[in-house]
């Protein structure tokens, strides 16, 4: 383990330099809950009208909310770095080194998004209270909840993002698939909760990393309850535990084959 | 002797200089695109899947749809000729000119070197570097969508000359981003959040923007004079509104080109060199 | 005639300071520190017309910086630079059309491409015309022995296959000057010797001035009818072949003792 603490605090302290973009990277994020705060305003033209059981606070928290954890799992190492290391063959020399190629991965993927995460965190907080309002039911369990569920949720967003980037050992390009998830979180997760899709999609979604990834997060920041509380942790641990086995077999499996075929 | 070297090739006169540059930039980019072509899986799927991911955002818009029927002004088929304009504009731009969007590497990384001892154009052969297989999804898409969404040749042709000005404006607004880097070494993230900004805009109706925002998205980030007007031409022509996106397109490249070659100057004098000794 | 001439030329970067370790990393968000570095400092020396020169020096002795403001790549600080008469400075591109630019480490090549098709390219960038360009590509690719390869993408040429392909490259537009900044680096020996031949064959053939930096004592002795040695930016030494080899037979045991008594003095960049 120590070694993984190693490799964190290098790349946090590589990611320290770079503060000052990671603001400016903010300035993004805001022009995007802007357009929300535009957009949802239009839509709920009507004080006090609901939309798929949110009131138009809710809706643009929780936009902020996905947008959060998206911006802070932005990262190029799990999908870009590991793609390039296994098709230009620098994988040969990494996964001979003495820690697992995967868990070193998402060890640098973590000491990314956790100096990025709070930084987020921090400017969102102020930026919805400022232009949105608060949340009549938000409080001290709220905020431990969702945030022990964006943390969770971040390192589930990485673990399958780096799964379809060990594709490459077998694919040429791993990055259809990628887009292909990024889109899928980014457009049907990000944007809406779950609940303003048709009825018949619902169970569908349930089952995609959305609801453990960003609707889960999100929802119990503006509409906590206990009990769902516990239904969320539940599917991420399952999530999570079922996302590390699939990465395992996934590399295992990659390896094998660069031995037998020689990269 | 020094006349006859002028009189042999050094100084041409300005149609011959002007047609020989475009010979270059054109063989640039064809040589770009049968690079990404060597793996023609990969081109054809990259492509694929860029139209296909803008396909993706019609769920977006069909859900907000079905809560309101007209969203600032727009209906469905406005929206879907908004993506046809933005898409289809960056996709071109990204097609012939995609260096122009890693500007800030090669000045940080001191690779415009190799561009500067080449007795051509600096900035064409710079921009002309290196192509993207998915724009040209991107440029696809909005042809598909506008052929989709009523096909005539005079459409086709007001469209293409919409998407070739606005592929000059976000070129010139990346210029320009990508440019400051020869002053300030970290705007390179800055540069490409205010480049998705001007996109991320340009994909929902200005109508649900008020008042200090507008004014943002026409006098700060060209994306009104990228794709709304654009967007306002295509439905109801208009040879004014034409002319004055044109005229805009010219005014923010000849911004862009001077404050390039004036970071040139300070990269050639060796001022950013921190960064490459 | 002389072909270069450089008076005083002098280079000063600004070079950022980074602090050890965590705290270091903090501080450097709040305050810059940089510290100056003279990379080249007064400079002076003239190039006649048709010689060969190795202008060497150990890393971080301004040899790059050097080729950089003598080909109009960097502006110089102090003193001037003159180039077959033009100022780099100023006419950039009026001096690029007389002179070729072979980087070692630096590729100039389309790799995807077949050395043909580059060809045509530099043809289009130094406006060559069609019919001359088919020439002059024959011609160099009898030269560099090229007809076996000239239709195999770069990418699949071995290194030293490559870096003949980038000398003819550089010669298609038949320059007065060839600066090689290390052309033979990470070859093997007899590729080394046979880029080294090549080389020789175009001054003599062509008269064309070659300014070459290598750290290969091989390079300089079998191609360089003079040599420059730099050292913290300036020279250190600047005489003929020929009386070096007076004073010594081995030319590395002299370049050694130079670049050891004054290489402390300064950390290299």
């Amino acid at each position: 383990m120590r070694k993984y603490a190693v490799i964190y605090r290098s790349v946090l302290m590589e990611n320290l330099q770079y503060t000052v973009n990671i603001i400016l990277g903010f300035i993004s994020y805001f022009l995007i809950i802007f357009v929300f705060i535009n957009l949802w305003g239009y839509m709920y033209a009507q004080p006090g009208t609901r939309i798929a059981g949110y009131t138009k606070e809710q809706m643009i928290w929780y936009v902020m909310i996905t947008e959060m954890v998206w911006f802070s799992a932005q990262s190029q190492v799990v999908s870009g770095q590991a793609s390039v290391d296994i098709r230009g063959g620098n994988i040969a020399y990494l996964m001979n080194k003495p820690y697992h190629y995967t868990l070193y991965i998402l060890t640098r993927y973590t000491g990314e998004w956790s100096i990025r995460l709070p930084v987020y965190a921090g400017l969102a907080a102020i930026t919805g209270a400022a232009m949105v309002g608060t949340l009549p039911k938000f409080g001290l369990p709220a905020f431990f909840a969702s945030a022990a569920s964006i943390l969770l949720g971040i390192t589930i967003n990485g673990v399958f993002k780096l799964c379809i980037s060990l594709t490459s050992f077998w694919v040429e390009d791993a990055k259809p698939f990628q887009w292909l998830y990024n889109k899928l979180i980014l457009i049907v997760g990000t944007v809406f909760p779950i609940e303003i899709f048709p009825e018949a999609a619902r169970p569908i979604l349930k089952l995609t990393p959305i609801y453990t990834v960003c609707y889960g997060p999100a929802k119990l920041a503006v509409d906590f309850h206990a009990d769902m509380y516990f239904e969320i942790l539940r599917a991420q641990i399952l999530y999570l535990a079922a996302g590390v086995c699939l990465m395992f077999f996934i590399y295992g499996k990659g390896v094998k084959k660069l031995y037998v075929n020689g990269g | 002797m020094s006349t006859e070297v002028k009189k042999s090739g050094n100084r041409k006169p300005c149609a011959g200089r002007i047609y020989s540059q475009l010979r270059v930039c054109l063989l640039s980019v064809k040589y770009n695109i049968m690079r990404e072509m060597l793996n023609k899986v990969t081109f054809v799927s990259n492509i694929f899947f860029m139209i296909l991911n803008n396909a993706t955002f019609l769920i977006q818009w069909t859900v907000l749809f079905r809560i309101r029927g007209s969203i600032g002004g727009y209906t469905m088929k406005e929206v879907m000729l908004l993506w046809a304009v933005c898409a289809s504009s960056y996709g071109l731009s990204n097609v012939l000119f995609a260096r122009v969007f890693a500007l800030p590497e090669l000045i940080i990384n001191g690779k415009l070197d190799a561009y500067l001892v080449q007795p051509k154009n600096v900035l064409l052969g710079v921009m002309t570097s290196a192509t993207t297989a998915s724009a040209i999804g991107d440029f696809a898409y909005g042809l598909i969508i506008v052929c989709f969404c009523g096909f005539g040749i005079g459409r086709i042709l007001l469209f293409l000359l919409l998407i070739a000005n606005g592929a000059l404006i976000i070129t010139a607004f990346a210029l320009l981003l990508g440019s400051l880097s020869f002053w300030f070494v970290k705007t390179e993230m800055f540069g490409e959040h205010m480049l998705n900004a001007a996109i991320n805009f340009g994909l929902y109706p200005d109508g649900i923007f008020k008042g200090a925002v507008k004014f943002l998205l026409y006098y700060v980030i060209p994306t009104g004079m990228m794709i709304y007007k654009p967007v306002r031409i295509m439905t109801e022509p208009d040879l004014g509104g034409l002319a004055v996106v044109a005229g805009y397109a010219f005014l923010l490249l000849a911004v862009a080109v001077t404050v390039f070659y004036r970071g040139l100057k300070r990269y050639s004098s060796g001022n950013l060199m921190s960064a490459r000794v | 005639m002389k072909v270069i001439e450089a008076e005083n030329l002098s280079k000063t970067f600004r070079v950022k300071r980074k602090e050890k370790g965590m705290k270091g990393s903090i501080r450097a968000i709040l305050r810059q520190q940089t510290e100056e570095i003279k990379a080249v400092s007064g400079v002076s020396f003239a190039v006649e017309e048709g010689e060969a020169l190795a202008f060497i020096g150990p890393n971080g002795a301004g040899k790059s910086t050097t080729i950089k403001m003598l080909t109009g790549i960097l502006y110089p600080d102090g003193g001037k630079a003159s180039v077959l008469g033009i100022d780099p400075a100023k006419k950039r591109k009026q001096l690029a059309y007389q002179i070729g630019t072979v980087f070692g480490q630096k590729e100039q090549l389309w790799i995807h491409l077949t050395p043909y098709d580059n060809f045509r390219f530099f043809g289009a960038i130094y406006d060559i015309p069609d019919g001359e360009i088919e020439k002059r590509i024959g011609e160099l690719s009898d030269i560099f022995e090229l007809s076996g390869l000239i239709n195999t993408p770069v990418r699949n040429l071995s290194l030293g296959q490559r870096i003949r392909c980038e000398i003819a490259a550089s010669l298609l537009h038949r320059p007065k000057i060839l600066f090689l900044d290390e052309p033979t680096i990470g070859l093997d020996p007899v590729v080394k010797e046979n880029i080294r031949s090549l080389i020789r064959q175009m001054n003599r053939e062509f008269h064309t001035t070659i300014f070459l930096t290598s750290h290969d004592i091989g390079d300089i002795e079998k191609l360089c009818m003079r040599v420059i040695i730099v050292n913290s930016g300036q020279i250190v030494l600047d005489d003929s072949m020929e009386h070096l080899k007076f004073i010594d037979d081995s030319l590395e045991e002299i370049i050694m003792k130079i670049y050891q008594e004054k290489g402390r003095e300064q950390p290299a960049v």
